[in-house]
């Protein structure tokens, strides 16, 4: 049977027609059943108090209003808790950058006795759920002073095995020439990981850039262990967690929704414009074959 | 060049690590410097199996870890694959957006995650019974029963984290050559046997790393327990980091909650070592 044949079959193309409508109305119906929490999340925080409680539920609020926005602002002082986020994700995200571009580097080009053992001791510690060291790392940090303290917060998690991991990966690949031109011309270790290497593994960075921000505006676990009712310096989620018992006995859910999200836009947005990055970081790291 | 980043893994991970097995050891109020631990050698392991309260507390949040575990990884790993292969045909478009709205739960704060759900969950103003009763299925109880809490709580952790897993199915799809395909189309496969023949062995070490990330994330389980069921109702979502921290920080019993987290670290261990033979064994197989 030629190609322009086996086309035309009107069996064959009905079953291609046919197999084609079924896959895509299973793409519709998983993106709505995913998107389904979120939408949901969106429209409460829209709706009246009274319109949020009621039963049966209403889908689409009747005068969508921005007030239950208002009323977190002054409940949690949402200013301060979304500034409290930027701080520490921010300032770990650059901690992490740094750290995670030295060690890559320096896993990826020398050579040095117990390079291989080193390595693999860092990366094990991706796989060690953090509540495992959680009850000395408290008491340490109150002897560095740092109990109740953002700083607290900060500190431990400036160096991880994640992104020694997605460095070394992706250094390997930058040619040992234009870093044996940049010791030819004289540049120091450090001028070379910052000005060399760096600007030739972007992606790389920019993804790891991207994760650690996203972990880190998002973690609760440490941040309510080390602040322990602080609740000037709480990030977005920690002050959500207070929203909630603030108005346990009024369960006012459209409140509670907004707080929500509020904690879900920043990194639902960064992720929309530059999931690029994230997808390709997935793709490049663990799991080719 | 290495230094900065062994010395803070070495000083936040590894010195607290040890610390958490040398405190397992010891009768230590966390409130305390860790000089006044006093040794009591096997005491806290013998209380944390025995049939005290202490006991009973531990091996329930150690059971509903596990389950939870368990229907986590038996729930996400099928459909990471089948939600990837929805993504990676090419016959109809959208499959990309599909990636982007699935991904996107993922970026979602786990409290965020757990107040949404919780609301969705309402028996009566929660959308999920009215839908459900729309197809004549009766209210649900949800969270507030000791039956169906620790399923609810899969079920939105299934929710949050598909699609990272998604992601990692379609990077194992992109890698298997379309020659394999090919040849088996030439052999007469039909679709069926052309998943089973080529394609689910040809992912065989995606899904083995997925199993092996499911775990650690899903015994890190905390915030909607600790935010909406507080380990209920009647312990059944009490999850082993809940009662870690609640035994080890918040009753400052610093010695018990080590001993807990350092049988947590070892059943990980036992756990991933299993995974690995078990994959290992396949592989001979076939």
């Amino acid at each position: 049977m030629t190609r322009s044949a086996r086309r035309s079959n009107p069996v064959r193309q009905w079953r291609r027609r046919a197999l084609g409508a079924i896959l895509l109305l299973l793409i519709v119906l998983v993106a709505v059943v995913a998107a389904f929490p979120l939408v949901w999340m969106l429209l409460s925080s829209l709706k009246t108090p009274a319109e949020s409680m009621q039963t049966p539920p209403v889908w689409i609020p009747s005068s969508p209003n921005f007030s239950a926005f208002g009323e977190v602002a002054d409940v949690i002082d949402a200013s301060r808790s979304f500034w409290n986020s930027a701080v520490i994700a921010t300032t770990t995200t650059a901690g992490i950058l740094v750290t995670s571009l030295m060690a890559g580097y320096a896993f990826a080009k020398y050579r040095f006795k117990g390079r291989d053992l080193l390595f693999a001791v860092l990366i094990s510690t991706m796989f060690l759920p953090p509540i495992v060291v959680l009850i000395p790392l408290y008491r340490m940090v109150t002897y560095m002073g740092l109990n109740g303290d953002l700083f607290g917060v900060i500190v431990p998690y400036l160096a991880n095995a994640f992104g020694i991991f997605l460095m070394r990966q992706f250094i390997a690949g930058v040619p040992d020439d234009l870093i044996d031109a940049a010791r030819v011309d004289g540049a120091s270790e450090i001028r070379i990981v910052f000005s060399v290497v760096a600007p030739a593994v972007v992606p790389a960075i920019a993804a790891l850039a991207l994760f650690a921000f996203v972990y880190h505006w998002n973690t609760y676990l440490w941040p309510l262990t080390v602040l322990q009712g602080n609740t000037d310096d709480y990030p977005i989620v920690l002050s959500l967690g207070r929203l909630l018992s603030y108005n346990r006995g009024a369960m006012n859910t459209s409140l509670v929704m907004a707080g929500a999200t509020l904690a879900v836009l920043p990194p639902l947005v960064l992720f929309v414009f530059l999931q690029r990055f994230f997808v390709d970081s997935i793709v490049s790291t663990g799991v080719k074959g | 060049m290495v230094s900065p980043a062994v010395a803070l893994i070495g000083v936040f991970i590894f010195v607290p690590m040890v610390l958490t097995i040398w405190l397992s050891f010891h009768q230590w109020s966390t409130q305390t410097g860790f000089g006044t631990a006093e040794f009591v050698g096997l005491r806290n392991y013998r209380d944390i199996f025995g049939p005290i309260s202490v006991g009973r507390d531990f091996k329930r949040a150690f059971s509903n870890t596990a389950i939870y575990t368990a229907l986590s990884v038996v729930l996400i790993l099928p459909l990471s694959v089948a939600l990837g292969l929805l993504v990676y045909q090419s016959r109809v478009a959208g499959g990309n957006l599909l990636r982007t709205v699935l991904f996107s739960t993922y970026m979602v704060p786990m409290i965020a995650v757990a107040l949404v759900w919780s609301k969705l969950y309402s028996p009566t103003e929660g959308p999920i019974n009215q839908i459900l009763s729309w197809v004549g299925i009766g209210p649900q109880p949800w969270l507030s029963s000791p039956d169906t809490a620790l399923v609810s709580i899969v079920i939105l952790n299934v929710w949050q984290q598909v699609g990272y897993f998604t992601v990692l199915a379609i990077a194992g799809l992109t890698q298997i050559p379309t020659t394999l395909y090919e040849a088996a189309r030439i052999d007469g496969a039909n679709p069926i046997q052309e998943f089973f023949g080529v394609t689910l062995p040809l992912l065989r070490r995606t899904l083995l790393f997925s199993a092996v990330i499911a775990v650690i994330n899903a015994v890190q389980v905390f915030e909607p327990v600790a935010l909406i069921t507080q380990g209920g109702p009647a312990n059944a979502t009490n999850v082993l980091t809940y009662h870690i921290r609640r035994v080890g920080i918040e009753r400052a019993q610093g010695g018990l909650g080590s001993a807990m987290a350092v049988m947590l670290m070892l059943s990980l261990i036992v756990v991933i070592i299993l995974i690995f033979a078990l994959a290992r064994q396949r592989e001979e197989r076939t």
